[in-house]
């Protein structure tokens, strides 16, 4: 978050090595506390590294594989058997280096007491995580160039050139990407070696693919993305907005209803060329916003094919352990049954640790719902913004799901620079009061979560409750942050109804305006 | 903007409270301030009688069963050991192997511990690594080490899974009389035990060899117990020190004669542990006196149910004074006695009113409560522990230190014989209510003050003094932040909105604390690298600690200097122009809610260090205001308002605060400006918390108000 300042300064000068060199800084900086692992000893957090990211596991899930047992024998590992195949033989390549020293007692000893043996093959793995945040900065940054070249079409259709001029010195993709790749959040999440850097790059690849309408693509990480971890199942209402409205857009109805005022206050004062002219752009406007179906169809086709062909690898892969069952009732069954209640950052643990039996099942299914329940009203409310909307679905997701980390808020984050640059060039940005407010929180709750959790699991001083209070913190700075946002989108929520139709008012007021200083 | 106001839906009422508060953030501020202060000092009258939580411990419900037999025992054992002492002067065999034997003699498992001292270092990156991970020792010497005697008692009708520890801290080279006593003590417990049928938890004496140190020698034992290494101490020798294992060899086999193991025993968790100490200092009063010792590193108390239970057997079962540490130089304090009457005329008042109304304490206990107050929050805030028990701490274990002052003169046999039995007693009255507990002591609470050794101030009281003294800086913060907002708003009222005005200019309007926060950043950064500069300033051989607080002070400022050339002004996306003067504001804004983020996660870390580096930091951020504007007003107000920014600041840094306060404490003649290289050097050798917020929250903060005062535009 302190970083945002460079980056917006970055912007203002707007050479294109600043951001290269911004970037690259980023990656030494990643490689060089990679370097420290056991001082820093990120992925022993429990901010960090929730039972289906952490990179023990995973180590753990392989060594049980090569030993011929079920990779989820004893739940440690609850991830996929792809991930298993893919990231699994950096891991073992370490701990046969030290099988090759000690004896087998000592290997089970060392790996319990200390993941990070070996430090070059340790490093191998971080330059993973860190190419996977490289290559999602970059995903960011030209999906942020694609949306505003749609927006700057938008904006010319509505005949505001004068903001177009302003919009043209943000380069929101290369802010976005920046603020994703300096986001504390990022790199702790990077640096601590958790899978959730790879879960955030097959999300940005679908986004990606459906900005760009490369269908394949789009179909390809949303498939990816639900397999690894299953909340971003929900984006498959965004993805198919986004290939069937296009990018993000004003409202169709705005376009509609305002040129027809426009067009009839006009008729009355001004002269009839401006008039024609904007029923021209009227009528232009109009046009792209049919919904096209095919790509759509495309994208349910490409998708089945992607899913039939991953769950063939993983039957392959799970054959001897029970088979494609055994694999789901330990990974998605693992996710919505909040098995594993160690305390994370999320507010279910502590709930389903205190709940009664018999009313589990209810709470787990009314959790759960909770995040489907917003599904659609969020998607008519938003349709004409896709991207938003898939912003506002996964920080939704990352505050419901059962075992969040700190990974989700960087990709979140991440995609809110990407709206709030359009936001800045429709000057809605600046009605952003809560900023400062909001950045203090995250700073005081970053900083206070690992106090709580000291106080209570080292000290003994402390206990639950307080580690939770900085959990419910975390959750309501979120809801704050999506909130806020929605209700800058002129968004009707239940909560929010008074402070949203303000700032729908506020945010239509300001369009007719500049749309008469324009005219 | 401006159109758009009064469309604007009414705020909810929560919303106009805080807009009022916000609005009256001067006034607020200041009686929030005096409040807070005045809160600190009614401490000592909101103090409640401590009282025993925890049903299960039921102190003195069964008679003693120490019997006189066991006292002659002990009696016995301690001349034994006073003559070996004599005897064999330098040679550090005789005693730890006559302690084990005599150990083994009534019946216990015996081991023996060797370890060597650790030296404490500072390592910068201790502070941010977890607390559990493993040391690992590099150069041992092989000429220091230290050999501890454990004698384990099964309970026989425990399951082995619980412990309680006793410790008995001497010095092997050296044995002072008070040392040899406290081994009596523990000895005469340790034969009763052996025998009693009701023990249901083990029972571990250590007897910690002191020759490098109390702290060492217990935490290396508690390291050991803690960690999972298995085999005997030859596993734990590293080949090279092969000389000194032959002469272990050769002291363990003669003294003894029996088979002592040398493996290393383990007993089940801790359920408390009691370090017993008998003072040298025989002390004036007419009675027997108690002290306790409780505070562990970064402020940590044990479980208040230990102290009220020894507080509770050592008045009621034996008649010994308790007290615990005071700071006497607060006793003639003029200031306390007047505040004391004071609060003693309103109590009177107060009962005049009404008879139920509890409210007021005499003179003498007030300034006594707060001479002890205050020295319990200097204790606490220092993050240092007073003594062995604090190495307890760190594994959740809670521990307290007894130690007795015997009135009597040392060589007084029959005094001598009463003075074992009522210590014995006590610790045997101590161990059977811990014997009793069902779970962790967990009842009552961890987190309080003591005013005396039976009042205490619990942390729902003590939160209220410092959240009065913290509340005015979001406030403050808030309303400086909307006034650096309305500005703009203003001024962009006066110019005309032409299609020309920059765009940015409005649309960056609520980002405008970027800069600031920048700022602040870039103090922050610094900030942590003055804090892991002695590392650097500690290699260097042979340095005053005058010479070494100078080295690290210019180190610091060109530090300073040197990021605010590199980050400073490398990148500034608001030009000047569109700042004005009221870019303090924003900055003081952002510092004072960095300074609130500070104090708040100190409070949880170690509150003593937070309330009193709030009394210092608040009122500092709260008054920063450029100095060149009370310069150009020239009025009495501005006048004394500028002074005290400058009092305060001159307070404010770390040193001379230090320094300030010493001499205010000890008198200015013994003040050296060294001293404060050498109170750091203590703090991060404890790896104390204190540290850290001296150098990280406090410092950036002083240096931001500094910044602030001497801001021009």
């Amino acid at each position: 978050m302190e970083e945002r300042e460079s980056e917006t300064s970055n912007k203002k000068k707007n050479k294109p090595w600043a951001f290269w060199s911004w970037a690259f800084a980023s990656v030494i900086f990643r490689l060089i506390l990679a370097y420290f692992p056991r001082n820093l000893n990120f992925s022993a957090r429990p901010e960090v590294s929730t039972p289906l990211t952490s990179f023990r596991r995973l180590a753990e899930g392989y060594w049980l594989k090569q030993s011929s047992m079920s990779p989820y024998a004893g739940s440690m590992y609850h991830g996929s058997p792809l991930l298993l195949s893919i990231l699994g033989p950096l891991t073992v390549r370490r701990y046969l280096w030290t099988s090759v020293n000690c004896s087998d007692v000592k290997i089970v000893c060392r790996y319990f007491m200390d993941g990070n043996e070996g430090l070059p093959n340790q490093l191998i793995c971080s330059l993973v995580f860190v190419i996977a945040d490289f290559v999602t900065a970059m995903l960011i940054r030209s999906t942020g160039l694609n949306l505003q070249m749609a927006y700057n079409q938008s904006l010319k259709s509505l005949g505001l050139v004068r903001l177009l001029e302003n919009s043209e010195l943000i380069l929101s993709g290369d802010i976005a990407a920046l603020v994703y790749l300096w986001n504390p959040f990022t790199i702790i999440s990077c640096v601590g070696l958790s899978t959730s850097p790879i879960e955030n790059l097959v999300i940005m690849l679908s986004l990606y693919g459906a900005c760009t309408r490369r269908v394949p693509l789009a179909a390809f990480g949303w498939v990816l993305a639900t397999h690894l971890s299953l909340y971003p199942a929900i984006l498959i209402v965004p993805v198919i907005l986004l290939l069937g409205y296009g990018p993000d857009a004003p409202p169709r109805k705005l376009l509609l209803q305002k040129f027809r005022e426009s067009c009839s206050c006009d008729c009355s004062s001004q002269d009839k060329e401006q008039t024609s002219l904007h029923k021209e752009l009227a009528n232009q406007s109009v046009q792209p916003m049919l919904f096209s179906w095919k790509p759509v169809v495309f994208f349910t086709l490409w998708a089945c094919m992607w899913a039939f062909y991953v769950l063939v690898l993983c039957a392959i892969s799970v054959k001897q352990y029970g088979g494609l069952r055994e694999m789901f009732k330990r990974t998605y069954g693992f996710i919505l049954t909040v098995e594993d209640l160690a305390p994370n950052i999320g507010v279910l643990w502590y709930f389903f640790a205190e709940v009664f039996d018999f009313f589990r099942n209810f709470f787990l299914i009314v959790f759960h719902v909770n995040i489907l329940f917003m599904l659609l009203p969020l998607a008519i409310r938003l349709n004409h913004r896709p991207c938003f909307l898939a912003f506002v679905y996964i920080a939704i997701a990352s505050m419901l799901k059962s075992y969040p980390s700190v990974g989700d808020l960087a990709l979140y984050m991440g995609l809110l620079g990407l709206d709030q640059l359009l936001r800045i060039s429709i000057q809605l940005y600046a009605d952003m009061q809560l900023s400062f407010f909001l950045f203090c929180g995250y700073v005081g709750v970053s900083l206070l979560s690992p106090v709580m959790h000291n106080l209570w699991i080292w000290r003994g001083t402390g206990n639950a409750n307080f580690y939770f209070a900085t959990a419910m913190a975390y959750a309501c700075l979120q809801v704050c942050i999506i909130f806020s946002f929605i209700s800058f989108m002129k968004t009707l929520t239940i909560i929010l109804v008074v402070e949203s139709v303000g700032a729908m008012l506020n945010h239509d007021r300001k369009l007719r305006k500049l749309s008469a200083t324009a005219a | 903007m401006a159109e758009s106001e009064p469309l604007k839906p009414k705020p909810r009422p929560i919303v106009r409270i805080g807009i009022f508060l916000i609005s009256h953030s001067l006034l607020f501020s200041v009686v929030c301030c005096a409040a807070g202060v005045v809160a600190l000092l009614l401490l000592p009258v909101l103090a409640k009688n401590t009282y025993i939580s925890e049903n299960a411990l039921m102190p003195g419900s069964a008679h003693p069963m120490l019997s006189s037999q066991d006292v002659s025992e002990a009696n016995k054992f301690v001349q034994d050991i006073t003559i070996l002492n004599l005897k064999s002067t330098g040679a550090s065999i005789g005693i730890p192997g006559m302690v084990a034997q005599h150990m083994e003699g009534l019946g216990a498992e015996v081991s023996y511990h060797k370890f060597h001292p650790e030296l404490n270092k500072f390592h910068p990156l201790h502070f941010f690594s977890g607390p559990d991970h493993g040391k690992i020792q590099e150069n041992w010497t092989c000429s220091s080490y230290g050999i501890n005697a454990v004698g384990i008692i099964r309970a026989p009708r425990g399951d082995g899974k619980e412990a309680i520890v006793l410790v008995t801290p001497y010095n092997s080279l050296k044995i002072s009389l008070g040392e040899a006593l406290s081994l009596g003590i523990a000895s005469s417990v340790f034969s009763l035990l052996t025998r009693v049928t009701w023990l249901a938890k083990d029972i571990i004496w250590l007897a910690a060899d002191t020759q490098h140190g109390e702290y060492a020698a217990v935490d290396a034992w508690l390291r050991d117990y803690h960690t999972p290494i298995f085999g005997g101490l030859e596993t734990l020798n590293p080949e090279t020190c092969q000389e000194i294992s032959n002469s272990y060899e050769l002291k363990n086999s003669p003294v003894t004669g029996a088979d002592i193991s040398d493996v290393f025993r383990r007993g089940g968790t801790m359920a408390a542990a009691l370090v017993i100490k008998v003072s040298d200092r025989s002390s004036e009063a007419e009675r027997d006196t108690l002290s306790i010792y409780a505070e562990a590193s970064n402020g940590q108390m044990p479980n208040l149910d230990l102290i009220n239970v020894v507080n509770y057997l050592a008045v009621h079962g034996q008649g010994l004074r308790v007290k615990v540490e005071k700071l006497w130089s607060l006793h003639d304090s003029m200031l306390l006695k007047v505040l004391g009457q004071i609060f003693e005329s309103i109590g009177k008042v107060a009962r005049k009113l009404n008879p139920e109304w509890k409210f007021g304490v005499p003179v003498a206990d007030y300034i006594e409560g707060t001479a002890t107050l205050a020295s319990s929050l200097y204790r606490q805030a220092l993050g240092v522990p007073t003594g062995s028990h604090g190495a307890f701490r760190d594994y959740q274990v809670d521990a307290i230190t007894l130690e007795i002052s015997p009135t009597f003169s040392p060589y007084n046999k029959g005094r001598k014989t009463e003075f074992l039995l009522r210590g014995g007693r006590l610790v045997e009255g101590v161990v059977r209510s811990v014997n009793n507990l069902l779970e962790k002591f967990h009842q009552s609470f961890f987190l309080y003050l003591l005013t005396s050794a039976n009042k205490f101030v619990s942390v729902g009281v003590y939160m209220i003094a410092f959240a009065l003294l913290v509340a005015p800086l979001p406030l403050v913060a808030a309303s400086l932040y909307s006034d650096g907002t309305k500005q703009d708003f203003s001024s962009e009222k006066d110019k005309p909105t032409s299609s020309s005005a920059p765009v940015d200019a409005v649309s960056f309007k609520s980002w405008k604390w970027l800069h600031a926060a920048k700022t602040v950043f870039v103090v922050y950064i610094w900030s942590a690298i003055v804090t892991l500069l002695p590392y650097i300033i500690s290699q260097v051989p042979d340095c005053t600690p005058t010479h070494s607080l100078i080295i690290w002070i210019l180190l610091s400022v060109f530090s300073l200097l040197f990021l605010r050339s590199i980050l400073g002004f490398s990148f500034s996306f608001i030009s000047v122009s569109q700042l004005q003067d009221k870019e303090w504001a924003l900055l003081k804004s952002v510092t004072i809610s960095g300074a609130f983020v500070g104090l708040c996660l100190m409070s949880i870390i170690n509150f003593a260090t937070a309330e009193i580096g709030a009394l210092l930091i608040v009122p500092m951020c709260l008054m920063a205001t450029p100095l060149i504007f009370d310069v150009k007003d020239w009025s009495l107000r501005s006048l004394t308002r500028a002074a005290c920014n400058l009092l305060l600041t001159f307070v404010g840094f770390p040193p001379t605060a230090y320094i300030v306060t010493k001499g205010l404490f000890e008198g200015f003649g013994s003040v050296n400006v060294g001293d404060f290289w050498n109170w750091a050097e203590s703090l991060w050798m404890w790896t104390s918390a204190t540290y850290l917020y001296v150098c990280m929250v406090h410092l950036p903060c002083w240096a931001l108000c500094v910044y602030i005062l001497l801001h021009h535009h």
